[in-house]
């Protein structure tokens, strides 16, 4: 028997009172709310590269960047249409996101997290220096989005929903299969795998591209919420607010994402003038839940309340 | 006939001979015990057959299928199991979970499939569910199913860990020492399972162990490793009274079978 | 230009060394690298200042003050980052360590953030620049130059020479062996961290004087040093040192030589091929796949 605040009926109750948010919402909560479904599709894309496939990669604040910059640039400067710039800056972050994955097949650890590293800050660099392209420092602004009759936040809005929707579904399904498992084992131990016919390579191509396609989608939604593109978003800090999601919201678990991201994006809106005060509470808790709640806040949640097992688990640490 | 070929193999580490023309025939239904002192090559003989170390010279086939050269995945897929010395298991699985990963090779799900949790994929998981449930009653894990793999006892998880190279049903199985650390109880389970697994389920099976009883008891036919080379072959009464094999062991009691260190 | 070109690449490339000194004491020790090292650079450079300039002390006693500030820090990081977690995944302690970086970068645009964004260093040595036929030395940097020599000096020294440096190396060996002879582990890696983290700050004081002390220092920094210990093999004090050198002049020339902005991602590019192409770096021996 499914029990009453299981996860079906919860989630259930979250999408329609999403559904039903921009009735009774203000502008402003409408934009919270669009930002916090845009890192829930960032967070549930990260966790199934780091917290699924165990790598451990710093790449996808420049991804969610390259998304919203390719999206953007598609439009101002090939002058396609949002519908077209939209998928083609996907497909173009997921190939990016490839080839990120190339050194991935012959680094792991340590050494990924520095080739991943070193490539955030090319793209930083690349952001702020090429400005034939990307306008340098200063951004540029992106045409504003049309959704005839509707109100143009709301179509967005919708538009998030929708995709989030599809995505989190995806990476659930994806989690519950074979491919989950394939990519779990890669993580646990990578011998093991390939003992039981899983091609190395090739899962731990489909992890990053899966993120990066993730992050493409949230970085094309995320330009056109606020019509406007700059470098600073994306930078090394924007990483650690994504890690953060993911590891307090529950490493390997789809579920734990989408709350840390709908906890996590509150509190950067409560500290928005405050840079200072967001790395501070950002870095703290990210080193607080991995050093007491290293199952993050899901597993409190699985404890109290029945009908939220997953499948697979978190990354091992000793008991 | 021989399902598992390894012709002359030779690898060195660093200028450290491993391996060095070592030969060996697998027959079909055979189990063949490997045994030599540490540092014999034993556990590097089965790193170069699964392909985790490409031999540098040197030939293996699996039903005549060359293996060199392959990775160790696609090795894998043609029907190579095997465990590990140090057990393997996916920490952040359950033991059903672990079991049913073992079925990779034989799952044609797509990444978009999984995905939409098409029907076709659906089934296929059932299906594949319902393997695994077999196979850990075959080995008479069944109760465990539900457990984390690393809730479990050291000799489960071994046990685990067979069932998990099985389930893809493997023509060649490879064990690294499945039996260290383990109680006699277990030790003759192991035995045991080794057998059936032979006769009911057909595998040929390759024995890398130090518990001497063990192989001595199970083996239809022993190979020898010194130094990387191969020194002796033969049924396990012919060993036993091999002086090469004695003179290997250098005052190690054979007949006693006491577990190496 | 070529001269002055290398004087500045060997200057700077001499801070990246005493930085990637610290990172890699700290990985052979205790197998992590600390990703917020380029934070304890960047808090022992406000340090610097806050001693220097704010209270106006002399130099070479500032440069004291930060490095043992820096070593207290270095503890407290240790304690907080790296105890809790030592029988964690690495991807546990890399996180932690990420924490906490942005832990001290708020801290430090807090507290000294509201001075302005970057804070100008008084320069050590007001000489002109020295001209020497077609040479232009700039006293500033030899002297930056010699400090940071003089510090990987002491550093070496105490790792070859002295009772702890030997119990470092011990542990570093084998930690289990160092156990069993008596050694308290523990100790030896809050001391390393403590050692990593002083090295960062000296490193930070001698550079202060050549650019700005700001928040957002450590982390260019950090992926500098990194390079500097890639190339060597990570794990090599010498590799360290080699290597730290190399990125300081790959970048002065790439900038001097093709565009100034080419400064900034030298050390970026230089990681990305050396461990694609030779993931070991220049010294280290290739790796063997075993289980």
């Amino acid at each position: 028997m499914p029990a009453l605040a299981g996860r079906r009926n919860v989630v259930v109750l979250a999408v329609l009172a999403l559904a039903a948010l921009p009735a009774m919402a203000n502008p402003y909560i409408l934009y919270v709310a669009n930002i916090a479904l845009i890192y829930a599709i960032l967070a549930v894309g990260l966790n199934l590269l780091l917290g699924y496939a165990g790598q451990f990669a710093f790449a996808n604040a420049a991804l969610f960047g390259i998304g919203a910059y390719a999206t953007g640039l598609f439009q101002v400067r090939l002058g396609l249409s949002f519908w077209a710039a939209f998928p083609a800056a996907v497909v173009f972050t997921t190939l990016v996101g490839l080839v990120v994955a190339l050194p991935a097949l012959r680094l792991s650890g340590l050494y990924l997290a520095l080739v991943t590293l070193a490539f955030a800050q090319l793209t930083q660099w690349v952001m702020l220096n090429w400005e034939r392209v990307t306008f340098g420092a200063g951004g540029f602004r992106v045409p504003p989005l049309t959704f005839g009759a509707l109100a143009p936040a709301l179509g967005l809005y919708y538009l998030t929903l929708l995709l989030t929707g599809l995505l989190v579904a995806a990476a659930w399904n994806t989690v519950r299969s074979g491919v989950g498992r394939a990519l779990v084992a890669v993580r646990d131990s990578e011998v093991a795998a390939e003992s039981l016919a899983i091609d190395l390579a090739r899962h731990k191509a489909i992890a990053f591209s899966l993120s990066a396609l993730y992050a493409g989608v949230a970085g094309g939604l995320y330009s056109a919420l606020l019509s406007f593109v700059a470098p600073e978003g994306f930078d090394l800090f924007q990483m650690v607010v994504q890690f953060s999601m993911v590891v307090v919201g529950g490493l390997g678990s789809v579920w734990g994402s989408v709350l840390g991201a709908g906890l996590l994006v509150g509190l950067q809106e409560a500290l928005r003038a405050f840079k200072g005060a967001q790395e501070i509470a950002f870095g703290l808790l990210l080193m607080a839940c991995i050093i007491f709640l290293p199952d993050g806040l899901i597993s409190l949640v699985k404890r109290r309340a029945r009908g939220w097992d997953e499948p697979l688990r978190a990354p091992d640490r000793p008991a | 006939m021989s399902r598992l070929v390894v012709r002359d193999v030779s690898i060195a580490f660093g200028g450290v001979v491993a391996l060095d023309g070592v030969d060996l025939e697998l027959a079909a239904g055979e189990i063949r015990g490997v045994i030599g002192p540490n540092g014999a090559g034993k556990t590097t003989l089965l790193n170069v057959i699964c392909g985790i170390n490409p031999p540098d010279r040197g030939a293996i086939a699996l039903d005549g299928v060359p293996l060199v050269g392959e990775k160790p995945s696609a090795i894998a897929a043609h029907g190579l199991g095997r465990t590990f010395q140090a057990t393997q298991l996916f920490r952040g699985m359950t033991v059903l979970e672990n079991v049913m990963t073992g079925l990779h090779g034989r799952l044609t799900e797509s990444v978009l499939g999984a995905a939409f949790r098409s029907r076709r994929l659906r089934e296929a998981e059932a299906a594949a569910a319902a393997r695994a449930r077999d196979v850990l009653a075959f080995v008479g894990m069944q109760a465990f199913e539900g457990r984390l793999a690393t809730e479990l006892s050291f000799g489960q998880q071994r046990v685990i860990e067979i069932a998990r190279a099985l389930i893809s049903e493997p023509r060649v199985l490879l064990l690294d020492e499945p039996a260290v650390g383990l109680s006699l109880n277990r030790i003759t389970e192991v035995d045991a399972l080794m057998r059936r697994i032979r006769d009911e389920r057909g595998v040929s099976i390759l024995l890398v162990e130090h518990v001497i009883r063990l192989v001595m008891d199970v083996s239809d036919r022993i190979t020898v490793l010194s130094y990387g080379r191969k020194i002796a072959e033969g049924g396990p009464d012919e060993i036993r009274a091999d002086p090469a094999v004695i003179e290997a062991y250098l005052g190690r009691d054979l007949h006693a079978g006491s577990p190496a260190p | 230009m070529l001269p002055y070109l290398v004087v500045s690449g060997l200057t700077t490339g001499s801070l990246y060394a005493l930085v990637a000194m610290g990172l890699v004491v700290v990985y052979k020790a205790t197998s992590v690298v600390n990703f917020a090292h380029g934070e304890l650079f960047m808090v022992g450079g406000f340090l610097a200042y806050t001693f220097h300039v704010l209270l106006k002390l002399g130099y070479v006693a500032s440069l004291l003050l930060a490095v043992i500030a820096a070593l207290l820090l270095g503890l407290v990081t240790e304690r907080i980052a790296y105890r809790p977690l030592m029988r964690a995944p690495a991807i546990s302690l890399v996180l932690a360590a990420v924490g906490f970086s942005f832990v001290l970068k708020g801290a430090a645009r807090q507290i000294w953030g509201g001075l302005g964004d970057y804070m100008p260093f008084p320069p050590v040595v007001a000489t002109p620049a020295i001209t020497l036929g077609s040479i232009i030395l700039v006293p500033q940097q030899l002297v930056v130059l010699a400090g940071a020599l003089i510090c990987m000096g002491l550093f070496t020294a105490f790792f070859t020479s002295t009772r702890a440096g030997k119990m470092l190396q011990a542990t570093a060996e084998n930690a289990k062996a160092a156990r069993l002879a008596g050694i308290r582990v523990e100790r030896v890696y809050a001391f390393t961290w403590a050692a990593g983290a002083a090295t960062g700050a000296a490193a930070a004081v001698l550079m202060a004087p050549l650019t700005f002390v700001y928040p957002d220092v450590g982390s260019p920094l950090l992926v500098k040093a990194f390079a500097a210990a890639v190339l060597g093999g990570f794990g090599s004090l010498p590799g360290a040192v080699l290597g730290g050198f190399s990125i300081g002049l790959i970048e002065n020339l790439a900038g001097g030589y093709l565009h100034t902005s080419f400064t900034d991602i030298s050390a970026f590019l230089v990681i990305m091929v050396v461990l694609i192409v030779r993931p070991t770096g220049f010294f280290g021996p290739r790796a063997v796949r075993r289980i």
